[in-house]
C-alpha cells in the first residue's frame, strides 16, 4: 500500500444553472492572453450537445484515453514505435476550427465614423489574423440547446443505441460544466514524449512544464476530455493548472470559489498509487468506477493513516482528508460519479447528476418520481456518469430523492418510506453540505505547501501562472 | 578568400552553432519547441511534412557516410569508384527528390497557403526558408549536374571536411571544385550560423528517452 494525496472536486449538477461565472472568471485569471484566447480551461456545455471542441466524446475521432489490449492496458493513440511516426504530422490533433476562431470586435468605429443615415456597427475581426471574419462557431455556441442540430449529434446518444426523442414535449437538457479532471492515470502524462506532463508529488495536480515541453502535440488528442491546449504564440501544450498558487494557499480554484450555485465541493482524497493501473484495467467498463472507490483509502482508517505518514503525507493534510467533503460525497454516500470513466483515465474531478423535471408519461399525480421518471434518460446520464451502467447513476438519484424525502418528511411530519438507505442523521447530513452548501463545508484545502503571499497571487494575475510573476 | 571561407568561416559557424545552441537551451529553454502549425493549418501539412522529413534523413544519412567514411575504406570493402557512385546516385536523387519536393510544399503551404500561418512565420522564419531553399537547391543541382561522375567529391570535399574536424584545415583540396559544390559548402555555413536562433533546434529533442520512461510522472518540487 503506497498512499498519495490527490486534491479532488466535485460539481453538484443538480444545482448547475449554467451561467458561466466559473467559465469567464476562470478566464479573465489565466487564458486572458495572445495564444490562449481560444482556450477555456473551464468551460461549461448544455447536454445533449457535441461541446468544446466540437465532439470532444468521440475517441473514434480522436484516440483519446485508454484502451484494453489483450487485458493491457495502453494508450488508445497506440504503442511507443507508432506514435512516434506522428511527431511530423498528428492525424488525431484537433486543428483551431475544432473550437472556434477568436474573434473581438472593431470598436473603433462606434467612436469614430463619421455622421451617416445608419448606426455604425462593430464588426468581428479575427484575433489569429486580424482580418474581418464571419462568426461561424463559439466556444458554446449550443447554450441552451441554441443549435437544435448539434444536440442530435451529441456522441452519447449514439451510443446509447437507441432513439431519444428530441421532441418539444420530452425534451430534456442539462449543463456539463468541465475542468481538467487532475487523473490518477492521465493519458496526456503518457503520451508526452518530452516527458514535460507531470502529477506534482503532493497534491497529484497535473501541469505542464513550460520549459520541457517542446510542442510535440501528442498530449492535446491523448487526452480524452480534449483538456490539454495548444498554444499558438508560445507553441507550447498549456492546461488547467487546478489553480495551484490559490491551492498552495488552502483557497479553492477560482471556480470553484466563484460559482454562484454553490455546487462545487474540494477536498483531499488518499488513495492508493500501487493499485492505480489495475483499477485501469478493470475489464467491464461498467466497473472501472467501483475500482476507483476501492483505491480510494479511508482516512480514519488507522493503517490507512501509518501508511500515509510513512510516504511523509503531512499532519494537516490527513486532517483535511479526515473532514474532506469529497471523501463524503464520493465514497461514503456514493452520490459522485466520473464523467466518462470508460476512457480509464481515472479522472478526480466528480460529478453528482442532476435530478430533472418528470416525464408526462409519469406525470399523473407523483409528488417526488421514481429516479426511473426523471426526464432525462438515465440511460443518457449513464453514458456520460456510469460507463453505460445505469444501476450506479440510478443509486445517486434515488439518494438525492430521499435526502429530500426526509427533509420534507420533517416540515410535514408526513412518514419516513421503509426503503431508505441511511439513518436520519446521514440524509441531514447530505442535506447541510449539498443544500445548504456553506463556504467552509464546501472547501477543505490544506494550506502552507509554500510560502506564497495573497498578494503574489495578484501579481501573477494575466500571466500564464507556471513562473514567478512577470515570467512567460 | 579561399583561406576565409574554408579555414575559418567553418569554424565560426560551428562555433555559433554550438555555443549559441547551448546558451539557447541553457537560458531559453522556454522558447525551445519544434513551433509547430499543425493546430492552424493541419490538411495540407500531412504530405509535406512526411516528405521533407522523411527526404532529410536519408540526406542525412548519405552525407553521413559521403563525408564521414574515407574513400579507402569502402574501396576496401570491395566497392569501386564506379560502383560508389551508382550506390550514392541511387540514394541521392530519392533524396533530393522527396526533400526538395516537400519543402516546396511546405513553402508554398507557409506563404501561399492559410492566411493563419502568418501567426506562426516570424521574420527568423522566413530567413530560414530562404536559406533552407538555396541549400536544398545547391545540393540538389550539385547532385544532377554530377551524374556524370566527372567531378569526385570524396578526394576533395570530403577530406576537407574531415581536415576541418581535425583542426588542420587543408585549403588547398578546395581548389578547382564546381561552382556548385563550393555554393552548397558556403551554405551550410550560413545554416550553421541561423541554426541556434530558429526553430530549427527541435532536431536535437527528438525524444529517444519516451522509450525508456515509465508512463506516469509523479515530480516533487
Amino acid at each position: 500500500m503506497k498512499i498519495k494525496a490527490q486534491i479532488s472536486m466535485v460539481m453538484n449538477l443538480d444545482k448547475c444553472i449554467g451561467c458561466h461565472t466559473c467559465s469567464i472568471t476562470c478566464k479573465n485569471v489565466w487564458t486572458n492572453r495572445e495564444g490562449a484566447e481560444y482556450m477555456y480551461f473551464n468551460n461549461v456545455e448544455t447536454k445533449p450537445g457535441i461541446g468544446y471542441p466540437k465532439r470532444w466524446e468521440d475517441q473514434d475521432k480522436w484516440q483519446g484515453g485508454w484502451e484494453l489490449k489483450n487485458g493491457k492496458l495502453r494508450l488508445r493513440s497506440g504503442a511507443k514505435l507508432t506514435r512516434m511516426a506522428k511527431l511530423f504530422y498528428h492525424p488525431n490533433q484537433p486543428e483551431l476550427d475544432d473550437y472556434y476562431e477568436p474573434w473581438t470586435y472593431d470598436y473603433e468605429t462606434l467612436i469614430n465614423s463619421k455622421r451617416k443615415n445608419h448606426q455604425p456597427i462593430a464588426r468581428p475581426r479575427s484575433l489569429i489574423t486580424q482580418q474581418r471574419m464571419e462568426i461561424k462557431w463559439g466556444p458554446n455556441w449550443e447554450d441552451d440547446l441554441a443549435d437544435g442540430q448539434s444536440a442530435r449529434q451529441d456522441v452519447n446518444l449514439r451510443n446509447m443505441g437507441s432513439d431519444i426523442a428530441l421532441e418539444f414535449h420530452d425534451l430534456f437538457m442539462k449543463y456539463l460544466p468541465r475542468v481538467c479532471n487532475h487523473c490518477l492515470n492521465p493519458a496526456c502524462v503518457a503520451a508526452c514524449p518530452s516527458g514535460a506532463i507531470y502529477k506534482r508529488e503532493e497534491d497529484g495536480v497535473v501541469l505542464v512544464s513550460q520549459d520541457g515541453c517542446r510542442g510535440w502535440r501528442h498530449c492535446i488528442p491523448a487526452c480524452p476530455y480534449k483538456k490539454v491546449y495548444f498554444n499558438w504564440k508560445t507553441n507550447k501544450a498549456e492546461k488547467c493548472i487546478f489553480c495551484f498558487p490559490r491551492l498552495e494557499n488552502g483557497l479553492p480554484t477560482v471556480c470553484a470559489d466563484t460559482c454562484v450555485g454553490r455546487l462545487r465541493y474540494m477536498g483531499v482524497l488518499l488513495y492508493d498509487m500501487d493499485k492505480v493501473k489495475e483499477a485501469a484495467a478493470t475489464p467491464d467498463k461498467g466497473q472501472i468506477y467501483h475500482s476507483v472507490l476501492d483505491i480510494i483509502m479511508d482516512p480514519h482508517d488507522p493503517e490507512v493513516l501509518a501508511a500515509a505518514r510513512k510516504e511523509g503525507i503531512p499532519e494537516n493534510w490527513l486532517k483535511a482528508a479526515q473532514d474532506s467533503p469529497v471523501y463524503k460525497l464520493v465514497k461514503e454516500w456514493q452520490v459522485a460519479l466520473p464523467l466518462h470513466a470508460e476512457y480509464r483515465t481515472l479522472p478526480m474531478v466528480w460529478y453528482v447528476p442532476p435530478l430533472s423535471p418528470i416525464t408526462r408519461r409519469a406525470e399523473a399525480d407523483v409528488y417526488l418520481p421514481e429516479a426511473t421518471d426523471m426526464r432525462i434518460p438515465l440511460a443518457y446520464l449513464a453514458e456520460l456518469f456510469g460507463a453505460g451502467n445505469t444501476q450506479v447513476v440510478a443509486r445517486a438519484l434515488q439518494r438525492l430523492l430521499d435526502m429530500r424525502l426526509v427533509m420534507r418528511a420533517q416540515t410535514t411530519g408526513d412518514r419516513l418510506p421503509a426503503r431508505l438507505e441511511f439513518d436520519v442523521e446521514t440524509y441531514q447530513a447530505m442535506h447541510r453540505l449539498m443544500g445548504i452548501a456553506k463556504y467552509k463545508d464546501r472547501f477543505r484545502i490544506p494550506a502552507g505547501l509554500q510560502e506564497t503571499s495573497q498578494e503574489k497571487l495578484h501579481e501573477l494575475q494575466g500571466t500564464c501562472g507556471y513562473t514567478c510573476p512577470g515570467g512567460c | 578568400m579561399n583561406t576565409f571561407i574554408y579555414g575559418v568561416l567553418p569554424y565560426i559557424a560551428l562555433t555559433i552553432m554550438v555555443g549559441g545552441t547551448i546558451i539557447r537551451y541553457a537560458y531559453g529553454e522556454r522558447g525551445w519547441t519544434t513551433k509547430s502549425s499543425e493546430f492552424l493549418s493541419k490538411q495540407d501539412l500531412k504530405w509535406g511534412s512526411y516528405l521533407f522529413h522523411g527526404g532529410l534523413f536519408m540526406a542525412v544519412g548519405g552525407h553521413f557516410v559521403g563525408i564521414l567514411v574515407p574513400k579507402f575504406v569502402t574501396e576496401a570493402a570491395g566497392t569501386g569508384e564506379h560502383a560508389y557512385h551508382m550506390i550514392a546516385l541511387a540514394g541521392g536523387i530519392p533524396a533530393a527528390i522527396l526533400f526538395l519536393g516537400g519543402f516546396l510544399m511546405l513553402l508554398k503551404r507557409r506563404f501561399a497557403g492559410s492566411a493563419r500561418m502568418a501567426a506562426n512565420t516570424s521574420s527568423i522564419d522566413k530567413w530560414l526558408y530562404l536559406v533552407l531553399l538555396l541549400t536544398i537547391v545547391s545540393g540538389t543541382a550539385a547532385t544532377i549536374q554530377n551524374i556524370p561522375g566527372a567531378f569526385d567529391y570524396r578526394e576533395t570535399i570530403s577530406p576537407w571536411f574531415r581536415s576541418l574536424l581535425m583542426l588542420q584545415p587543408d585549403v588547398s583540396l578546395m581548389d578547382g571544385v564546381p561552382k556548385v559544390f563550393q555554393f552548397h559548402m558556403f551554405l551550410w555555413m550560413v545554416l550553421a550560423i541561423t541554426f541556434p536562433f530558429t526553430r530549427l533546434v527541435h532536431c536535437l529533442s527528438l525524444p529517444f528517452e519516451y522509450f525508456f520512461r515509465r508512463d506516469i510522472i509523479y515530480r516533487k518540487k
